[in-house]
Order: C-alpha cells, then sequence, then structure tokens
C-alpha cells in the first residue's frame, strides 16, 4: 500500500475550495429566498395601493359603498354604492360553477375510467387548446352567437314555461335581451370547464389503480367505483380545482364585459341585464376623470381582491378540515 | 418442458410416477378447474397452458420467482385483467362447471363469489364501517341493525373486532398495515364469496401481522376455497394445502405440499425451494 502524505498545498487549495462553495451556497440562498420574499412585497404592495387608492371613497360613504347600488358618476352626483357589482360578480360565478362543475367532473370520470385510449388522448388535447382561448375569442362568441341563441330560446321557452310557477317566475322574469346575467354565467361555465375537466382528470389519475381494482373485485360497477372510491379519494383535489376556477371566474373581465350588459342595477331576474366588478373597472377606467370616481373604482378592485382571498383562503380551511378528518 | 430423468429427488425412496394431478390428493371436490390457460399481455403470453385445480375448502399456494405469472393467474380467476385493454385470456376456467371466462358469465356476480386481497392494504377512502358495509350493499339491501350484525361478523372473522370497536367511525386508512390487510379481508369475507385469492398478502406486512393473517388463513380455509400467491416458502409450506410451483409462465410442479417441499419430483421445483435460483 502506497501512503500518500498530505502535503500543506493541497490542505490550503482544498480549504480555498470549501470557502468558494460556502460563496456560492450563501449567493444561491440569498437569490432564491429574494425571489420568495417578491411573492410577499408584491401582495403586500397591491393590497396597500388599493387601500391608499380607495380611501378617498370608502371614507365618504363608509357602510353605504357596500349596500348602495346607487352607482352615479356624473359630476354633479358622484354618488357610488358598490352593491350592483358585488352581486354580480358572486351570482355570475356561481352560476359558472353549478354548471361548470358536473359537467368538468363527467369529462373528467369519461376520460379516466371509461374513455377508450385513442379518444382519451384526442379529448385531453382539445380541453388543453379551450383553456388556452383567449377570452376576448369567448367575449365575441358570446356577444354574436351564444347571446341571440339564448335570447330566443329564453324567450320562446324558458320564460312561457315558468310564467306561473312562483320563485322561478321572478329569477327567470322576461323579456331577455341576450345580454345579461345568465348569458355571462353560461360563457364563464365555459371557460372555466377546461380547467376543472383538466385538473379533476389529473387528480383522478393518482387514485391508485389497486385501490380501484380492490373495489372492482368486490363486484363493484364503475359507477359504485366512481361514487365511493374514485371521488371520495380525489375530493381534496377536486375541491382545489373547482376554487381555482372560481378565483378566474371571480376576475374575469373581457368576456363578462361583452355580454352582462353592463348595468349597475340589482335585479331579481337572471335574464335581467347587471355588472361585474371587473367589467365596471375596465367600462369606466378610461373615463374617469373625477378623483371621486377613480377612487371608487379602486375601492371595487379592493373588494374584488379580498372576495378572491376569502374564496382562496376558505378552500385551504376546507381541504384542511376534510384531509384532517379522513386522516391521509 | 422435459426435464432429464437423471436429477435425483431430494429424499431417496420416492416414486413419483404418473400424472401431476392425481399428486394433489383425492379427497376434496374440485372448486375451480383450470384447463388450458393461456393469458397475454398485448403479444406477451404470461401463462401457458396452465392446467389445475384448487379443490373447496383446501388453500392452494402458488409459488415461484417474480414474473413467473402466479399473480397473473390469480388476476384470471375473478377476471380483474379485464380493466385493462391490452390484457386476454384464452383458455377454460371453470368455477363449479361453468366457465367463468365466457363473456356471457356477469363478471360482478363472479366477483362476489370470489374475493381478492391485494399485495398492498387497499382500505377504500371511508369509515372502518363503511368499508365493509360498502361491497355488501353491491348485493343486499340490508337494515341497519342487520347490516351491523354483517359488519361485526366479518370483522370478528378477521380477528379485527376487538381492535376497532370503539371506531367503526374512524377512516379505515388511520388503522395500522396489518390491521389494514385484516380488514381488507374482513371486507371481502362481508360479501360471502366461495373462493378468496390472496396475492401476497403479508409481504408489506411485519412478522407479528403475518403471522396473525396466517392464523386467520387457516381458520378461513373451513368455509372458503383459499388460494395465495406468496414469495414467502416457509409461509407457503406453513399455510397451504396444495402448492403449485411456477416458472416462466408454466406451470412446473403441482401436488399436495408436504410432497413439494420434501420430495419435489423436478429438479427446478427443488433447486427452487432450497433457494439456488429465483
Amino acid at each position: 500500500m502506497v501512503n500518500i502524505p498530505m502535503s500543506s498545498v493541497s490542505v490550503a487549495s482544498r480549504d480555498l475550495a470549501v470557502k468558494r462553495f460556502a460563496a456560492r451556497d450563501a449567493v444561491f440562498r440569498l437569490l432564491t429566498r429574494s425571489a420568495a420574499y417578491l411573492v410577499l412585497t408584491l401582495l403586500g404592495g397591491f393590497l396597500v395601493t388599493l387601500v391608499v387608492g380607495s380611501w378617498l371613497a370608502l371614507s365618504t360613504f363608509g357602510v353605504s359603498f357596500f349596500t348602495s347600488q346607487s352607482w352615479n358618476p356624473n359630476p354633479d352626483i358622484l354618488k357610488f354604492g358598490a352593491l350592483a357589482p358585488i352581486y354580480g360578480t358572486l351570482v355570475t360565478s356561481a352560476i359558472a360553477m353549478v354548471l361548470a362543475v358536473p359537467v368538468g367532473l363527467g369529462i373528467a370520470i369519461f376520460l379516466t375510467e371509461l374513455c377508450p385510449l385513442r379518444l382519451r388522448r384526442s379529448i385531453g388535447t382539445a380541453i388543453e387548446l379551450l383553456a388556452g382561448v383567449p377570452s376576448i375569442i369567448y367575449g365575441m362568441w358570446g356577444l354574436f352567437v351564444l347571446a341571440p341563441v339564448l335570447q330566443n330560446l329564453e324567450n320562446s321557452y324558458l320564460v312561457p314555461a315558468v310564467a306561473e310557477i312562483p320563485v322561478l317566475s321572478t329569477i327567470f322574469a322576461g323579456p331577455s335581451y341576450g345580454q345579461g346575467v345568465l348569458t355571462a354565467g353560461i360563457i364563464l361555465a365555459i371557460m372555466v370547464l377546461p380547467f376543472i375537466a383538466a385538473v379533476s382528470r389529473d387528480v383522478f389519475e393518482t387514485v391508485p389503480p389497486v385501490l380501484k381494482e380492490a373495489a372492482f373485485g368486490l363486484g363493484a360497477t364503475t359507477r359504485e367505483v366512481v361514487r365511493k372510491v374514485v371521488l371520495p379519494y380525489s375530493r381534496v383535489g377536486v375541491i382545489g380545482g373547482a376554487m381555482l376556477a372560481l378565483g378566474r371566474a371571480l376576475g374575469e373581465t373581457m368576456a363578462v364585459t361583452f355580454v352582462i350588459g353592463n348595468d349597475p342595477k340589482v335585479r331579481a331576474s337572471l335574464l335581467a341585464p347587471g355588472t361585474t366588478i371587473s367589467s365596471s373597472i375596465a367600462n369606466e377606467f378610461a373615463e374617469a376623470k373625477d378623483a371621486m370616481h377613480s377612487s371608487a373604482l379602486v375601492a371595487l378592485g379592493l373588494i374584488l381582491f379580498v372576495i378572491t382571498l376569502i374564496v382562496l383562503a376558505a378552500a385551504r380551511l376546507m381541504l384542511l378540515r376534510m384531509s384532517k378528518r379522513s386522516g391521509v | 418442458m422435459s426435464v432429464s430423468t437423471t436429477s435425483a429427488p431430494v429424499l431417496s425412496g420416492v416414486a413419483a410416477n404418473g400424472p401431476i394431478q392425481q399428486a394433489a390428493g383425492p379427497a376434496a371436490r374440485e372448486k375451480i378447474k383450470i384447463e388450458g390457460l393461456n393469458f397475454f399481455y398485448g403479444q406477451n403470453q404470461a401463462l401457458k397452458g396452465i392446467a389445475l385445480s384448487l379443490r373447496e375448502n383446501m388453500i392452494t399456494a402458488f409459488i415461484g420467482p417474480s414474473g413467473c405469472g402466479k399473480s397473473t393467474l390469480l388476476r384470471v380467476l375473478n377476471r380483474i385483467y379485464e380493466l385493462y385493454p391490452n390484457q386476454r385470456a384464452e383458455g377454460t376456467v371453470l368455477l363449479d362447471g361453468e366457465d367463468i371466462l365466457d363473456p356471457k358469465q356477469d363478471r360482478n356476480v363472479l366477483r362476489a363469489r370470489i374475493g381478492m386481497v391485494f399485495q398492498k392494504p387497499t382500505p377504500f377512502p371511508m369509515s372502518i364501517y363503511e368499508n365493509i358495509a360498502f361491497g355488501v350493499r353491491l348485493y343486499e339491501n340490508l337494515p341497519r341493525p342487520e347490516m351491523d350484525d354483517r359488519v361485526e361478523h366479518a370483522l370478528r372473522g378477521a380477528a379485527l373486532w376487538n381492535e376497532v370497536k370503539d371506531k367503526l367511525q374512524a377512516s379505515g386508512t388511520s388503522l395500522s398495515g396489518g390491521q389494514q390487510q385484516r380488514l381488507c379481508i374482513a371486507r371481502t369475507v362481508a360479501v360471502k364469496p366461495e373462493v378468496i385469492l390472496l396475492d401476497e398478502p403479508c409481504s408489506a406486512l411485519d412478522p407479528i401481522s403475518t403471522s396473525r393473517i396466517e392464523e386467520l388463513i387457516d381458520e378461513l380455509s373451513s368455509s372458503y376455497t383459499i388460494a395465495i400467491v406468496t414469495h414467502n416458502m416457509q409461509q407457503a409450506a406453513r399455510v397451504s394445502d396444495h402448492t403449485a410451483f411456477m416458472y416462466l409462465g408454466e406451470l412446473v410442479e403441482f401436488g399436495d405440499t408436504q410432497t413439494i417441499f420434501t420430495a419435489p419430483r423436478q429438479k427446478q421445483t427443488e433447486q427452487y425451494i432450497t433457494g439456488r435460483f429465483g
């Protein structure tokens, strides 16, 4: 065995190398840490800007900014209440979720459990492409194609059909102009559908095959396996996907602006025109000469920001509770 | 497969002639009779002309190196392979004289008659109670008290009742690995199958859980026909009445466990059980 003496030179160069590594590590840590902190800074920055910008409107109108639906940018009146856009935002998003979640789950279940392999690939790609269509396309299509069709259907069938039924006759009171809250909700549903379908499909694919085999092995049918095993196993992810979609629906601007009718009123009928927070801002910001008007619009932005945060926080909380209960 | 006649048996003086089938012993009725079974994963043939019988209320062990087709064979018996489009089986598998590979046979009814327990415990994402009630509800609409009885009976049958009776509403996934596996056995038993297929049921478990499950298998064999795949030779020797040794998709040797482990007729069997290959 050859004895290799450790020369002082090699020790020194190794020390040098170690120092170099340490320096690189420190730089690396600093870079990644600042990237992470950038997110916090941005979030805080948004919040501060929105609060400062909306202060004038919020301090002037107080609680009535949330409870009043009079939105009047006339320089002689300048009275602002955000109830109509808040209501429109919540209702259109709710319609979108009610329509899109069941259909999205249906698509995902078909793709993962029933669809022949070759079709699975092409439908999957179509869904991803659908998610990439710019929202202005949805808006144009909604205005020029969907709205007239819906107007016709609603006036000829829906309105007469529910005319005698107490609650429904109010919700679907005519006449429909095609542009309105329901149309906006349907457009939103179409827009978030690919998200829900794609996320649910990915989540369903994480269900271990052996778990499904075990259920099939007891003699369960596909429907029973989906209901009792696949959905419960993946519900956390499915809810996460739905919340993601809800976040998008709440903030969607362009497509909604095209089809909602842009009238800042709270109306009982879903067929009537309305407005949402984001479409109000988009419509009016360029023309808001008055400081109070722009402040009111920034306040709308703050409200949307807070609503979105609450939705996300509620989703987090729900997922946390669920995963605790199921003991996963 | 032809085996050289010069290979000496492990114990001298054991005359081993005659057809393989007879070695399985005369006593019990044939519950499952497999004839000329071939199985394919796409182009790959995984089982080649398997022929053997599972006798009623007996435990049959399947041993052999990984990839020899023993798990595949179990997956044919309850047609679970049909979940995957590229897999197909040829031949006949008779359950009480009826061919289960016949497409006209209802696979859900078949799977209720032939239960399966997998290598990894597979509790469903629901409570312990519901894990058992799930399978029962597929076929029977029982009022609550009867369902309670059935769940308790199944859990007692799987030697799990005393450990979980106070937390039936807890999630099935909250149990330990050994408990989960017994829950899966209870779940299988609750459907009242005639045959139970066990695919390496102890390979993910610690020795204590393993010995509990082995005791359980022994008890279950008084009411069920059992097929167990195992990598553990001692386990096969301990629990089974008959043993089948498979290699590269073929059935090399089949006989009563005593004979297979003390006086195998085939050289390959002898080498495998003595640990010289596999």
